[in-house]
């Protein structure tokens, strides 16, 4: 089950990173770190990497919490403490969420990385017991990617806002989001609206710099070639779009502030959105890959959560 | 959600299946035969500090449960200055996104590009030229002491004195605007670029620097007098907020935090980067793990910052300010109007970027708020696949539900302050 993927630099390396070229910070030399892991952890290690001086022990899911006690615990390794928690999401891969601990060795001058991976509906065991400021860094992960810890008591949402709907850093995701705000003078609160954006979201792949994307801009059927023998303009291949002016506030009274809310816009197309976020990943247009999931939202049974949108109080 | 869900125990308490909770219904007055003359129903109650709260240095929304004025428990809520930077990240190029790190932690912008040009330049393998370092060190000690005098002043503030706050922001008033001519912003420099920084630092701005530097440490330790020894000052911030050194490290303490509770970590000295392996200074260390301790480390960072900057003043070689690697960095602009191949460059770099050669790296660099780290995952093109920001206020923040058990509600301000936390930094 174990097998070890390190690359052979490591060994002739004395001081870690004397040799290395950028200015990066340098800890001290990882030799033996990995003979010492495997050691450790037995056939809970999955691979080893060793990779610009940093090593990541790919670990079996389940096993996750054990080998954090033991990476912390077992003397000559003592990574005492837990710095970051980091999720990846792959969807191309079976199992699409990378989740990686960034551990860090006080008394040794050293890190390491710990890396598993999960799907959309498999928990990954908390580390909260090991480490209680794992119980935020996992409330992230989830709060991002939709990844479930099993034991975290409080696994609410954290970064983004109440009652959002979604997993913002999964690569499915659009950068605009679903939903945006405002502030509605007529209703005097915010309102969540669909993203209504006044020029297409424009996505540039500089990676070929000569070839931009291409857009189809309203009047560019007009320069399509004529169809053959015929006496006047062939018809437009596709319908150019119909534009509709916004019905606007409507006439102004005495009565009506002047506002620039649109009647229409107010509770058109919320439910859409909101429908698309909800939407299961694999009838996302974007999205390829992933597993279906459906296992509802997982209930926070913190004492801290008594409503819904997982607002405290 | 239907009330079906609501089972009433034998016991009294009401159990709510779907939050799976239990609760006892309690009637809010007692009756009438169970009362004394004279007796008081005092019950907890729950008030909201921020999100606007001018102590809350931000938008920080904290829940707290009050017995009286004794707080019994905080629930912080983060998140309200969340703008998606790395989610924005991911849809730029890497040289388009060291504006984002200038906008994470806004006081003090420089240490956080630090951290990611040092990743991308560790996954690139890129070596930077010795004044390049030299700059890069002598920007971010002046950052430290920018940031310090912010969260000093504030801090005092928080507690109730005046004048130092208004000394202080002087001297980052002077900072700021040396910032400017090295850089070109007061705030968001957009300084440090992969391969060394964007420009060389002008003889004159250096000279003034060394002037700055001799001149205005008086009026830094003038403030400090007026509170340092203050009894006031003393009241507020002595024994408050204690974390025992198993604490610290168990809740991922980092900075002036972990170091008041007489860890002596700092990453400058033990893992260093940069030249820090080449200069002289000392890392202070607390002793008895309190706000005063954390205060008192962060005056004496500022002495240590100021003695980095002399230092590096002193010792600054000629030379190059960047990579000669013109794959990587732009050429300068008289270049480009003689040669075809230096336009060529620029216009890829700012077109298309470099590409960074897959891996992953998690660089962490001493911020003057703690351990400011950059985990990245190249894929081999231009945009990072991935870029997770460490914030240092994420791990301080969560540690306050503990370290403010017991205290008092003024006190929050006195820990909030001591811990330093912007918010755009921990929001992201």
């Amino acid at each position: 089950m174990a097998s070890c993927s390190c690359s052979g630099r490591s060994a002739a390396k004395e001081r870690l990173n004397a040799s290395m070229a950028s200015s990066a910070p340098r800890t001290l030399s990882n030799d033996g770190v990995v003979e010492a892991a495997q050691a450790a952890l037995g056939d809970l290690l999955v691979a080893t990497k060793d990779h610009v001086g940093e090593i990541t022990l790919t670990v079996r899911r389940e096993g996750v919490a054990e080998v954090c006690r033991l990476l912390r615990d077992t003397p000559g390794l003592e990574y005492q403490q837990l710095m970051e928690i980091a999720g990846v999401d792959y969807p191309n891969r079976p199992e699409r969420f990378e989740v990686n601990y960034h551990l860090l060795s006080l008394t040794r001058n050293r890190r390491i990385r710990i890396k598993v991976t999960t799907d959309e509906r498999t928990p990954v065991p908390t580390v909260t017991t090991l480490w209680p400021v794992a119980g935020w860094l996992e409330r992230e992960v989830f709060d991002l990617y939709g990844v479930t810890f099993a034991g975290n008591r409080d696994l609410r949402r954290i970064l983004t806002d109440y009652g959002f709907e979604g997993h913002p850093l999964r690569k499915d995701f659009p950068l605009t989001g679903y939903v945006e705000m405002r502030y509605s003078e007529a209703e005097k609160r915010v309102v969540y609206e669909p993203v209504d954006l006044p020029q297409d979201f424009r996505a540039f792949d500089f990676l070929s710099t000569w070839n931009g994307p291409e857009y189809r801009l309203p009047g560019d059927e007009k320069a399509e070639p004529e169809a053959p023998g015929g006496y006047s303009p062939a018809p437009a291949t596709g319908a150019s779009p119909k534009v509709e002016s916004a019905a606007g506030a409507g006439k102004r009274e005495n009565n009506k502030p002047y506002t620039s809310d649109h009647e229409d816009r107010k509770t058109a197309g919320v439910q859409e959105a909101q429908a698309e976020a909800r939407k299961p990943n694999e009838a996302k247009q974007a999205q390829v890959g992933g597993v279906k999931t459906d296992l509802p939202e997982p209930t926070p049974d913190s004492p801290n959560v008594t409503r819904d949108s997982g607002e405290a109080q | 959600m239907s009330s079906d869900n609501l089972v009433t125990l034998p016991s009294g308490e009401v159990a709510d299946d779907f939050r799976q909770t239990r609760r006892v219904e309690v009637s809010v007055l007692p009756e009438a035969g169970d009362r004394n003359a004279g007796d008081e129903t005092i019950r907890n109650y729950t008030i909201n500090f921020g999100p606007q709260h001018p102590a809350a240095h931000g938008v920080l929304r904290l829940i707290m449960e009050l017995d009286g004025e004794i707080v019994e428990r905080v629930d912080p809520h983060v998140g309200l200055l969340h703008r998606g930077t790395e989610k924005f990240i991911e849809y730029k190029t890497y040289i388009q996104s060291i504006p984002y790190f200038d906008r994470l932690d806004y006081c003090s912008p420089m240490c956080m590009e630090h951290s990611f040009v040092l990743a991308i330049e560790k996954l690139m393998g890129l070596e930077i030229p010795p004044r390049a370092q030299y700059i890069r060190v002598l920007m971010a000690e002046l950052t430290r002491i920018m940031n310090h005098m912010l969260n000093l002043g504030s801090h005092v503030m928080d507690v109730g004195a005046m004048t130092p706050n208004l000394w202080m922001f002087e001297i980052r008033e002077d900072l700021m605007q040396l910032y400017e001519r090295v850089s070109g912003a007061r705030m968001h420099a957009n300084y440090f670029r992969p391969g060394g920084v964007r420009q060389d630092i002008p003889p004159k701005v250096l000279s003034d620097i060394g002037e700055f530097l001799d001149n205005r440490l008086k009026l830094f330790e003038d403030a400090i007098s007026l509170v340092a020894d203050n009894r006031i000052f003393k009241q507020r911030n002595v024994d408050i907020a204690k974390v025992a050194r198993e604490d610290a490290i168990a809740w991922g303490f980092s900075g002036p935090m972990i170091r008041a509770a007489g860890i002596p970590w700092d990453i400058r000295k033990s893992q260093p980067y940069e030249v820090y392996d080449q200069m002289d200074f000392e890392v202070p260390v607390g002793t008895n793990s309190d706000c005063y301790d954390r205060f008192m480390i962060r005056v004496e960072e500022v002495r240590q910052s100021w003695k980095i900057a002399r230092q590096c003043l002193l010792e600054m070689p000629a030379g190059p300010t960047a990579t000669a690697d013109q794959k990587v960095f732009p050429p300068t602009r008289a270049e480009m109007k003689t040669s075809m191949e230096a336009l060529i460059h620029h216009f890829k770099l700012f077109t298309e970027g470099f590409h960074v050669p897959a891996g992953e790296v998690y660089v962490a660099t001493e911020s003057p708020k703690g351990e400011f780290g950059v985990y990245l995952v190249a894929d081999g093109t231009n945009k990072p696949y991935r870029c997770k920001i460490r914030p240092t206020a994420f791990s301080h923040l969560q540690a306050m539900d503990f370290m403010m058990k017991g205290h008092m509600l003024a006190d929050a301000t006195a820990v909030l302050g001591a811990m330093d936390i912007v918010f755009g930094e921990c929001d992201r």
